[in-house]
Formats: structure tokens, sequence, C-alpha cells
């Protein structure tokens, strides 16, 4: 076993290489005479308005500051005497370099510099993918970014609306209407089937945890620990799509990587800023319930005769109009070499279902400090408590929930509690289900998670051109989760009570020391060559207790309380890695870059370790050719980029740490304690998955700089796909990880910013993005992967996308229409089943169905396209913006459980059921279209007004306010659909990977309005 | 200044250090035993004993009681899962993929699995005599079980879990080689008494190893028509000795899990399913077993009187017995009247013990009935015999063997005592094992 000890030595080596250019560059501080500077200016714009948050940076120092809200900055340098290069830059802007003579002078005022705009954003500054800041032009693959101010307006509350529709290729779901609900995003596309597709997120340097553990059964959904971030704190997202730019992040990195940096403090003047939201929230739209006033009283199809009932719509006491507040406050400055940032934030929001909450409190804390002009330390400090009051719903796996009690229930029982007993009834005739009020009244159901990030990064510029960056990130969290069902309640399986507490502690580590080297052999010839190692460690301690048969009133677990069953999990994960970067730059304009990473990890055999990662980009900026800049081309195409690059990444999330192994369960028998062999069995030569992708590419602006495009074409493919095979049975064994399958997504993205109007007094910007992605999934052994949390209704069929829903169908004849039985009611096919995805279909001597059910593929989650639109205005010299957005998603299937069961006669609570009570289809219709899963497959096409949102900057001259904006935004507040259920967008199986788009009674998105202010001072 | 930056590389290089303690590849399961030890320690293997014990009364009997019950309508299946409804329809309408019928095979091949991995591997690990003796004999009690409780559902079925893909032999050789294992086991208890340290760490309280290999012996020798070998077998059970398998809160009686608790798929159907014609009103097995009021229920296709289930499944922890003394009585009485030439008069003796019993039943199981006063002929008394092993082992996983065995009616002209003969192999065996045999046609 000699790969831990050669990464050890490896590590070792670093850590020296570390140690002697610390000491050099104190040794050069050491040796020259400081002068301590005060540098002043202003960044502009065109227009000469003041430019905020634009990066200021003295070149081949670790000295930089940020402009303030008006545009001006203040930067202390202690520097020896002589000529420099001040950069500044901005998102969406062209940087600008300015020479800089520093004498005797110690206060010195720059020159105001003017950025000019990039639509196109071909010059942006970005770090992800490249360790060390470099300009997009420079890139054969796509990085998006978004900025703090492009969320000012629309005041996000949770990171998934800061992301929404702002990139290509990016599809984010919100996958549970909770106010702490969980969120999917996909980089084109999932890139694994048995593991996650969530893409890696790094906040300032902390590869941070993004689990989705669900510590508590709330019918499906669960939080992911996205929610502990508070959107105020962020200044810049980055999001790298594609496993080309990822293959510096090698074995976490297949799904791509969203990295986001926090807010830091400047030079200057203490800068107080403080915001204040209030928003509603309401259910956007109620299914139609039955209100017919008669029920049958048995479900002989024979007998029709019914009974007078009284109809209840148990919506209106289950959903509420919810509130929320979000207030955050902040403070920064910095001089002297020290630059300080502290925020705290206390975001408070209820759920639409009635008694749920959900509350999170944090601050951060950020303080930088320049050791002379060559070092620069920073250390950051997060910390978060998030708190929930969670009301359980969906049903994937238990059924005490609220909303699965309304589906369930006959609505002609009065669900409000006995007046004298003060017990709920049951409100489901047919099936033992919760009371929904019950649920929502009496169980209590909490999340609460304390959670630290913390991260040093040394920074050291020894030489010219020579940068060292090191960071050390922490991120240690700790879940719990409590719930607690009386004694006595309507719930299915714990009637007689049942309480639970269940923990889990997370500890995430990272080490990477970065060293990059930047020269320009020739005034034509520019290299940058970039070293690096990491050491990541993941561990996570999880205990549970549950307890059932409880006494009265006692809420917890355990302590003989009731009958206690408690467990424990515990997994740890080591990865390490190193890997080289070589950029060359030929006359500014072709840029190529090569790179190799190679990796290790635990989770995988010793055979199959050891990964190594290729490649490989090239970026053409060709109109910075003389030729095109002479020709006329320049004028219609100010700006044009050709990129194209290949990389290949790993996933290591595809197994939980132990997959490889048999693994032989502590068992007891009766009360003996032994062994016994897991149902999954254990392959040693198991690999981690290995993705390809080639992207090519191009970026564009038009119309002097007034219309700007990104064209992505990306073919990605993950060979070596872990697919969890079914073994025969005969073996022993159920099932068995193997690298069998492969997969692919192919696509492309567009996003065009265009600038219709552009006038001193208005601005008019447009921003859409257009993406579409196929996936397919081949090479599953026999043809067949079904998932779980999807009922088995959801598969990997050979040749198909993953997710898509699989299940019965309806006998036909040959013109199509539905083949009845000979009481007149659907059914199901029936046939020879030749592939899990085609059947032929067999008709008996007396014309009906005969042979096996057939199953097929009845629906795929996956859209053919997303797109989003978003409309800006800018009036009265940018103090009032109007901004609009709209998304779609076009062409995908949703998986209509909800209607399914409340549409069938024994439930019988929504409409649906209408027709059979008033005698227009056959009793017994409903039951007889049940397991027809067909019929409950629906088109979730959709477009939405995601946000509207209306701001307006004011600067009163009064309290030392420098900057107020008031602000109105609304989200979901209109969608256009023809989906018959709450809403297309949720899951019930949370964050699944595979099982999408199934809507089995999760909390639909609310429709919310917030009204706010965001004061400078 | 200067102070702080002299210092920093030396706290850089003490942090890496200490990072690098904690950075091993190669990190084990905390959570459960790796294979090298659970097969190649004695601790490992004693484990793994409890282990097979655990597998079988849990997992494997669930379906051994509850698939196959319902299929001989000793319950019904009254949710709208789809398993469910399929199980209760039976018939055609159970599709290869059913998970309920699927676990009925599955699960005896893990019991296989472990059992025949005990067998390989006590010889070399275990070198004291009477501790291998205990491990091996036990392994082969339960392997001899799945193999019944395999033959219980399919018409064919692999001798062993092995890997790649197993052949099938008929479900006659299934038997024939779980019996095959039952005599070894014999042999091995009677050449070494188990150790001490077996009967503690592996059997636990109220498991009689000895009693319950003969008693299987007994009823594999029944089903496979071997009636002296039966008989002889029976003969050798002590039945005043109370062998159990034992639940508890971390691993619940499979039953009650799926038929007492209110989200429950099964309910036991009044009379335990039986035609009115083989019920006696007075029968003290049904309060024994059944309880709550009579309910007509109407899911899944049928109309039936169904009640709530008592007897051995009443709490998450009731004991469910390896088998009943009454069994063995009823097994030697099948055994007289079925032997070359039927012993009508000891046969009833054995009936009347079961009919008459008031008191003193090692698990309280009292028919409390006159003695038997029917007509003294073979055909009669066969008939009496299916009439009390259905009242006495009521949803102890026979009665579809017994209703195939006894000639009951035969669907699909008639499915009201069992809706299907032998069930379609599972889809998932199909489609990985290519020497799956053909379905029955039901």
């Amino acid at each position: 076993m000699p790969q831990p000890y050669s990464f050890a030595r490896l590590t070792l080596l670093l850590g020296w290489i570390l140690c002697c250019l610390l000491g050099a560059a104190g040794l050069a501080q050491a040796q020259s005479s400081k002068q301590p500077y005060t540098l002043r200016g202003r960044v502009q714009d065109a227009a000469g308005e003041g430019l905020p948050g634009a990066s200021v940076r003295i070149l081949n120092t670790v000295l930089g500051t940020a402009s303030g809200s008006d545009g001006t900055f203040e930067l202390s340098a202690g520097l020896s005497p002589g000529s420099y290069t001040l950069e500044v830059s901005s998102v969406g802007y062209r940087p600008q370099r300015q020479a800089l003579t520093l004498g005797t002078e110690t206060s010195v005022t720059v020159s105001p510099v003017s950025l000019t705009e990039d639509l196109v954003r071909l010059n942006d500054v970005v770090v992800t993918g490249t360790s060390v800041a470099t300009s997009k032009r420079q890139l054969g693959n796509t990085i998006a970014t978004v900025q703090a101010a492009d969320l000012l307006t629309a005041v996000p509350t949770q990171i998934d609306q800061a992301l929404q529709g702002k990139f290509s290729g990016v599809q984010i779901t919100q996958n549970s209407g909770n106010p702490a609900g969980g969120i999917s995003v996909r980089l084109r596309g999932p890139s694994t089937v048995a593991g996650s597709s969530e893409p890696l997120y790094i906040i300032d340097g902390v590869l941070v945890n993004n689990d989705s553990p669900q510590l508590l059964d709330l019918g499906g959904s669960a939080q992911n620990r996205l929610v502990d971030i508070s959107p105020n704190d962020i200044e810049r997202i980055e999001v790298i799509k594609g496993a080309a730019a990822a293959a510096i992040y090698g074995s976490r990195a297949s799904n791509g990587v969203v990295q986001i940096f926090t807010k830091r403090g400047r030079d200057g003047v203490p800068q107080i800023t403080v915001s204040s939201q209030f928003l509603v929230s309401q259910l956007r739209k109620k299914l139609d319930y039955n209100q017919y006033p008669f029920r049958f009283l048995n479900t002989n199809s024979a007998d029709l005769t019914q009974e007078p009932v009284e109809r209840y719509d148990y919506q209106e006491q289950i959903f509420r109009i919810a509130i929320g507040t979000d207030n955050y406050v902040s403070l920064s400055g910095g001089n002297g070499g020290t630059k300080y940032f502290a925020s705290g934030n206390y975001f408070r929001n209820q759920g639409i279902v009635d008694n749920s909450e959900f509350n999170r409190g944090g601050g951060r804390v950020r303080v930088q400090q320049t050791l002379g002009s060559k070092a620069s330390l920073s250390a950051g400090a997060a910390y978060t408590l998030s708190q929930s009051r969670d009301v359980p719903n969906g049903g994937i796996s238990e059924a005490y929930g609220a909303l699965t009690g309304f589906i369930f229930s006959n609505n002609d029982i009065n669900p409000a509690p006995d007046p004298v007993t003060g017990r709920y009834p049951s409100t489901a005739r047919a099936i033992a289900r919760t009371n929904p009020l019950e649920a929502i009244n009496r169980f209590d159901f909490r999340q609460r998670t304390s959670r630290f990030i913390g991260d040093v990064q040394l920074n050291l510029t020894p030489f010219d051109g020579f940068t060292v960056d090191y960071v050390l990130g922490y991120d240690a969290s700790t879940q719990l989760g409590t719930g607690f069902i009386p004694v006595g309640s309507t719930a299915p399986t714990y009637t007689a009570g049942y309480a639970r507490r269940a923990d889990r502690t997370t500890l995430l580590t990272n080490n990477d020391l970065t060293l990059s080297y930047r020269r320009d052999f020739l005034p034509w010839l520019a290299s940058t060559t970039t070293a690096g190692g990491t050491l990541q460690s993941l561990q996570a301690l999880g205990t549970n207790s549950s307890s059932i048969s409880l006494s009265p009133v006692v809420q917890i677990s355990g302590n003989g309380n009731g009958t206690t069953v408690g467990g424990e999990n515990r997994s740890e994960r080591t990865i390490s890695g190193a890997f080289v970067q070589q950029t060359i730059g030929l006359g500014n304009r072709l840029f190529l870059t090569g790179a190799v990473r190679v990796d290790e990890g635990s989770i995988y055999g010793a055979n199959n370790r050891r990964q190594t990662y290729y490649k490989a980009g090239a970026s053409y900026v060709v109109s910075d050719e003389g030729f095109w800049r002479e020709s006329a081309l320049s004028r219609i195409l100010p700006q044009v980029k050709l990129r194209a690059s290949y990389g290949q990444a790993g996933n290591l999330t595809a197994i939980d740490p132990y997959g490889r192994f048999t693994n032989f369960d502590p068992v007891v028998a009766g009360a003996v304690p032994g062994l016994l062999a897991n149902t999954l069995r254990g392959n040693p030569d198991l690999g981690p998955e290995r993705q390809e992708e080639f992207e090519a590419g191009v970026d564009l602006s038009m119309l002097n700089d007034r219309l700007g495009f990104e064209f992505s074409y990306y073919d990605k493919q993950v060979n070596d796909l872990i697919l969890r095979r079914d073994l025969n049975f005969s073996s022993g064994f159920s099932f068995q990880f193997a690298n069998v399958g492969q997969l692919t997504n192919r696509g492309v993205e567009l996003l065009v910013r265009a600038v219709p109007v552009q006038a001193p007094a208005v601005r008019w910007t447009v921003t859409g993005t257009f993406t579409t992605n196929r996936n397919k999934i081949i090479s599953i052994p026999n043809g067949l992967v079904t998932f779980p949390d999807g009922f088995g209704l959801v598969a990997a069929v050979e040749g198909q996308p993953l997710g898509t829903y699989y299940g019965t169908y309806s006998a036909r004849n040959p013109d199509g229409s539905l083949l009845l039985t000979p009481a007149g009611l659907p059914q199901r096919e029936r046939g020879v089943q030749t592939t899990p995805a085609n059947g032929t279909p067999q008709r008996g001597a007396d014309g009906q169905p005969s042979g096996a059910l057939l199953n097929g593929v009845v629906g795929n989650p996956n859209p053919r396209y997303i797109a989003s639109l978003i409309n800006e205005v800018a009036l009265l010299d940018n103090r009032l913006m109007l901004r609009v957005q709209f998304d779609t998603q076009q062409d995908f299937d949703v998986f209509n459980f909800t209607k399914r069961v409340g549409t069938r006669d024994i439930f019988g609570g929504l409409a649906g059921y209408e027709a059979e009570l008033r005698g227009e289809v056959a009793k017994g219709s409903s039951t007889a279209a049940y397991n027809t899963f067909e019929k409950w497959v629906e088109d979730g096409s959709f477009v939405k007004l995601r946000e509207a949102s209306l701001s307006f900057l004011v600067k009163p001259k009064a309290m030392g306010l420098r900057d107020l904006r008031l602000s109105v935004a609304g989200r979901n507040l209109l969608v256009f659909t023809d989906y018959t259920g709450y809403d297309p967008e949720v899951n019930a199986a949370g964050q699944s990977n595979a099982v999408r788009g199934f809507d089995f009674v999760e909390v639909p998105i609310p429709r919310s309005v917030s009204v706010g202010f965001n004061a400078t001072f | 200044m200067k102070y702080i930056s002299a210092k920093l590389p030396v706290a850089g290089f003490a942090l890496l250090l200490t990072l690098l303690a904690g950075c091993s590849l190669d990190l084990p399961n905390p959570n459960a035993a790796p294979e090298e030890d659970a097969l190649n320690s004695r601790e490992g293997l004693l484990g793994l004993s409890v282990g097979l014990r655990q597998v079988y009364s849990t997992q494997a009997l669930e379906p051994i009681i509850l698939t196959t019950g319902t299929t001989a309508r000793e319950v019904k299946g009254i949710t709208t899962f789809f398993n469910i409804t399929e199980l209760e329809q039976g018939g055609l309408q159970l599709s290869p993929n059913n998970a309920n019928m699927s676990a009925l095979f599955a699960r005896n091949y893990r019991v296989i699995r472990t059992a025949d991995q005990l067998i390989g591997a006590a010889p070399v690990v275990l070198a004291d005599a009477p501790t291998r003796s205990g491990v091996l004999a036990h392994a082969y009690l339960f392997k001899a079980a799945a193999l019944a409780g395999v033959a219980l559902g399919f018409e064919q079925g692999p001798l062993t879990a092995a890997d790649g893909t197993p052949a099938y032999v008929p479900r006659q050789q299934l038997l024939a080689e779980g019996i095959r294992l039952l005599d070894l086991a014999v042999q091995e208890l009677a050449a070494n008494p188990p150790s001490s340290e077996f009967n503690t760490t592996v059997l636990g309280t109220n498991f009689s190893l000895l009693n319950t290999v003969q008693a299987y012996r007994a009823r594999l020798n029944l089903r496979a028509g071997n009636y002296a070998a039966a008989l002889a077998a029976a003969n050798l059970v002590n039945l005043t000795v109370r062998s159990e398998f034992a639940y508890s809160a971390q691993n619940p009686n499979p039953v009650f899990q799926f038929t007492i608790l209110a989200a429950t798929n099964f309910r036991p159907r009044e009379n335990f399913g039986l035609p009115a014609s083989l019920v006696e009103a007075g029968d003290g097995r049904l309060a024994f077993f059944l309880s709550g009021p009579v309910v007509r229920n109407t899911e899944n296709g049928s109309t039936d009187n169904i009640r709530s289930l008592a007897g051995f499944f009443g709490t998450v922890s009731t004991p469910i017995p390896a088998y009943q003394p009454d069994e063995i009585r009823l097994i030697r009485a099948e055994a007289n009247l079925r032997a070359a030439t039927p012993d009508v008069a000891a046969a009833l003796v054995d009936i009347n013990a079961v009919r008459t019993q008031a008191s003193g039943d090692l698990f309280g199981v009292h028919a409390n009935l006159p003695a038997y006063s029917g007509p003294l002929t073979t055909e009669a008394l066969l008939l009496e015999v299916y009439k009390q092993r259905s009242a006495e082992l009521f949803l102890s996983g026979q009665r579809l063997e017994d209703s195939r065995r006894f000639g009951r009616p035969t669907p699909p002209a008639s499915p009201t005592e069992r809706n299907r003969n032998f069930y379609p192999y599972p889809q998932q065996e199909r489609v990985n094992n290519p020497n799956t045999p053909a379905d029955p046609t039901i």
C-alpha cells in the first residue's frame, strides 16, 4: 500500500515549499524600505456614474480593495517607492490597467478609472476551474457568473432563488414548497444513476457540505444544507458546468462546480448596510375537491345506492397565508492593511402549511491582513443556526403526513376534533391515514442545524508573477431532528405514539495548496503554470433513537418512554490529489491550456483508487486579430471568441464509503447478537465513474456591443457508470454495484444579453437563456433499474433518459381507443414482455388481453428544453429598477400520484371522482384506472413568472444614510400550465437523483411577495 | 508584523502535519464486519450462526407464512398496494415481479447462502468438535428449512445459493436434499453434543436444536411422501420441549409487522379461511388465533369476512413456535393413515389427542373439542387430519402445501381454498439466470 504514503510525502514536500516561500516573503519584506501609502480614487462607468463593487488591485502584490457604493475606493499600501500597475475590474466590464508611480507623497490620488461595459463578459475575471484569477478570454470552456448587483432588486431569501434562471445549462428545481424545502441543481443533466448529481459547492475556498440527510421521515422531502447560507452575504457566484474546467477539482467535480464568494471588507471609512424584508406567501392554486353531495354505500359495482353527505374542503384548513421576515446587517471597512467584514442575519419564514416554519440566524466575519506587500492572510468564520418546524407531508415511505392524510381522506368526514374528547376522527375510511389537521396541530417535528464554516487563506507573491495560495477549509455541522406523534392519534402504525430523535454531525476539511507562475516570455508569448495539491476529509457520524407505544405527553425517545430502537452510522472518506496546469497565451489572442490531475479516494479498492484525469482547452479571440480589427467585421462583430475544451472528471458519490464491501451487519435473534451478510454483494473491483466531456462554443457581441451571445455545444459521456445491478436471487444476494453502464448528456446552451435601449435616463437590458439536454443511459444490465423511492415506478431503462416513469399502461384497440372489459371498464395491457421497455400485446379467444401484465416507459421527467427571459429596465439614472423574469420548462412529464389517489372511489376527495358519482362513467372506473400508471402521467410544461420586482433608490441626506433602496418583489406570481396538480415543479422524493417530477402530495411552491429596504450608512 | 510572519511558516507546517495524520485511504467500515472476519474467525462463525437463525425466523418466515398464507386464503391482502392486490387476486393476476412472491424465493436463498458459508467454513475454522457440530447441525437445519420454503412455492429451485447461474432441480430433490442435511445434522449432534459455548452464544433460550431437527425431518419426510421416515422422526421428538423463534423490537415478529399494526397489509379470514364444512363452532383455536369483531371487507375484488390476528403474532416480541407438539401428533396420525398398511387406531389416538386437548399445550393451543365421531375410514380420517392441521397449524406456512397434498380444490376452476398451485419464478431471477425454468400455468 504505498499510495497513502506517497501522497503524504507529496504533501510534506508542498509543506516545505510553503515554508520556504513564507520565509522568502518575510525576508523580502524585511529587506525593503516600505512607505505607508494611501491611494484614493474612483471607479466609474462610461456615463461617469460611480461603479460599486469593482475590484482594485496592485499587480504583483497581494494588495487590493473594492470600490464603495459611490464608486470611490481607498487602498492602504505599504510599498517601496517605484512604478506599479493598478488593475480595476468588475463583472460585466472590461478590466482596466493604469500605471502608478509612488514617490515621496504618501497620500496618492489616482485619476478616475472608467470601465466600459462588456456584454459578452469576455473579460470577466474568474477563479473557478483555474485556481488563480484568470480572464475568461483565456478559457476554453464556459464559466457563468452572477454577482450581488444582479440579486439586489429581487432579494432572494434562499440560494436557489439567487441561481434560478440566471444561467444557461442549469436546471434548478425547488423540490418542496416548505420554507426550508430542498433544491436540486443539475448542470448539463444528471451524471450518475446510483449517486447524486448535485454539483460541488465551494464557499470562499471551502468545499462545503450539501447533503440532504433525512433524519426524520417527512414523507420524502428533506432540507439540503445549502439552506444554511444567507444570500445576503453573496458577492459573486461562479458556475462551471462541465468536466472540462472541473478537471482540476478531480473526483468530486463530475457534476460541475458552484463557487460562492462572500462579501469582503475594503479600505476606507466603515460602511454599515442594513436590510429588511417582509414576505407574504400563499398557496398559488388549490386542487378542485369533490363537492358532490352524495356517496356510494359500497364498492359493489352493481349497487348504485347513494346516501347524502356533506363535503369538506380540507385544503382551507391545511394551508394559510404565511409571513416572514429577513433582516440583515453588515459592517465593513479597513485601513492600514487590515480589512474586515462582519454581518449578521436573521431570516424567519412561515410555511404555507399551517404550523410549519423555518428560521435561520447567523453571522459571518472575515478579516484580511496584509503582511507587507508580499503576503496576506485572510480568515473567515461563519456560524449559522437553522431551525425548522416541519409538518410531514408526502408519503414515499411513511404515511403519517398531513397532505398524505388529506389525499387519502373521504372528504365527507368532518375533520374537526370531537368537541367532547378532543380526539381527531379518522378521515380515511378505506385505509389508515392521519387526519391532516391532527398532523398539523398535534405532531411536532423539528430540525435544528448548528453549523460553522471557517477558512484560513494565505496568499503570497514572493516575486513577480509567482503566487502561492493555501486554503484550509473547515465545515462542521450538527443537524438534529426530533419528531413526536402523541398517544391516541390517527397516525397509521403510530396510534400508540411515536418519538424520534436523530442527529448527524459532519466534518469536512480541505487543504489546498496552489502555486502559480505567470510570465510573458516574449511580447507575444505568455505562460501561466499552476500546480497544486489537496487533502480532503469528509466524516459523518449519525445516531438515532425511535420509540413507539409512548407514555402520554412525554416527547423524548428512550429513557423508559415506550419501546425504543436506537441506531448509529459512521462514515468517512478521504481524498488526496495533485494537479499541474499549463496555459500558453499567444499574442493575447490564442490561449492553449492543458492539465493533468491525479486523485486517490478511500471509497474504492486499492486497484482502482488512483485515477488520472486530463484536460485540454483552447480559446481564440479572433476579433483581436489584426485582419479582423481592420476589416468591416469589427464593426459588426466587435468581439468574437471561439473556444473548445475536453476534460475528464470522476465521481465519488455513486456509492457510500463502504459500498464496495460485502458487509456483515449486526443482527439480533431474540436477545442473541449475531452477524448477517447484507443483500448487497460487495465488489472489490469497483472503480469510480469516469466522465469525459467535449464542449465547443462561441462568444460574440454585435451591434456595437449592445447584443451578446454565448453559445455552447457539449457532449458528455460517463463511462464505467456504476449501477446497482440486480443479481439472481439464487446467488443469495439481491444486488451488487458494478461499473457496467454508460450515460451520455448532449446539449446546447445559449445565453443572450441585449441592451435594446441605453440612454442616460433609461436603460433596458434583456437576458435570455436556453438549454436543451438529451440524457441517455445504455448498457444497463437486463435493460432496467428501478428506484424504490419512486415506488419502483421510476426507472433507468436501456436507451432512455434517467428517471423515466415505468409501469403498466392501457389496453387499446388497433385504432387507439381503449379496449374495455366486458363490464365496460378500462383495463391494463397484457401480453409478452420482450424487453423492459417493450411488450407484445396479446388477445385471448374472447378478444380480451391475455398473458402477463405489460410494463413500459410511460413518461419522461426530463424537459426537452428550459429557458428563461429576464427583462430589466432602469429609469431615473438607475434609481428605479424594474425586473421581470420568466422561466419555462417544456415537454416533460410529471407523475401525478396525488390525482391517482384522490380520484379513486375508496378515497375520492378530488373532483375527478365526481363523474363516477354522477353516473357519467361506470361505477368502478376509477378502481380500474388506479393501477394503469400511464393514466397518471401528465405533461408538466410550464411558463412561470418567476420574479417580478421593483426597486427604487433614494439618496436621503439624513441620519448618515448614503443609499436607501426600497423594493417590492414577487416570486412565482403566475404560472401558465396545463398540469392539473398543484405545481409541476415539486418532487415528493426530495433531492433524489433518479426520481424526479414525482408529485405525491408534496407541498407546492408558494406564490410570495416581499417588500423591504436596503440602506447603507 | 515581522514577528508574526516569522512564526507563520512554523504554524503552517504544524498544521499540515496535523492534517496528514488523519488521512489514510484504507478506511475500515465501523458499521459492519468485513467478510474476512465474519468467515475466518470463531466469533464470526458463531455470530453468523445467530444471523442465520435470525434471517430465517424473520426474513424467510414472513413470506413462508404470509405469501403462501394469502394464496391459501388463510389471510386476505387488504391494502391497495399493487403487490398486495396481485397476491390477493392470485391466478393470472400475479406477475413475476411481485415483491411478496419474490421474497419467498429470494429470502430462502439468502438463508441458504448463509448456511452454505457456515457449512464450508466451520470444519476449517472451528477446531473443537462440540462447537463445530453445533454450528454445522444448526446450518443444516436452516438450509433444510429454507429448501423446503422454496419447495413450498416453486416447482423447481437450485440446491445451493451459488455464484454464477445455478442449475435448477425439481422440488422433490429440494426436499430430498433437505432431508439429507437433516440426517447429517442428527449424526453431528449424536457424535458430538454441542458445547455450552454454542448453546449460550448461538441458541439462547427456548430453542431446542435436536428436537427441531427431528421435527423438521418429520415435516420434510411427510411432504416428500416418506411416511415411514416421517413417523420414525416424529417419534424421536420430545413433545414436552419447547422450541421457538424469539423476537424483539430489534427483530420484530414478522407476521405481527404485517397483520396487526394499523396500516397492515393482511388480515386473517374468519374461520381460518376454511369452507364452513371444515370448521367446528366450538373450536378453541378460533379464539386463540382470531380476535376482534367480524368485519366485511370488499377490497381487492372479493367480499370477505375478516378478523384481527392474535395467536403467535399479537406483539412485536411474541415468539413463533419452531414447531408445535400437535404438528408432530398430526404428522404421526397422517403417516399412520398413509402407511402401506394404515394404522387407523394409532391415527385416531393422535387425532383425538389434538381434538380434545383442553389444557397443557406447550403453546396454549387448545381445541377443546369432543373426540372424533365420524366414519373411521382412511379417507375421512385424512380429511380430519387436514381439518386439524388447518386449525392447529394456522399461519405456520403449511396450508398451501397441505392444500396440495390433501387434494383440495384446485384453481383456476375453484380458487376458494388456494388461488395458485405454484408461483411463477421471480422476474429478477429469470433475467439474471438463464437456467430459470418455464413458469407454471397456475
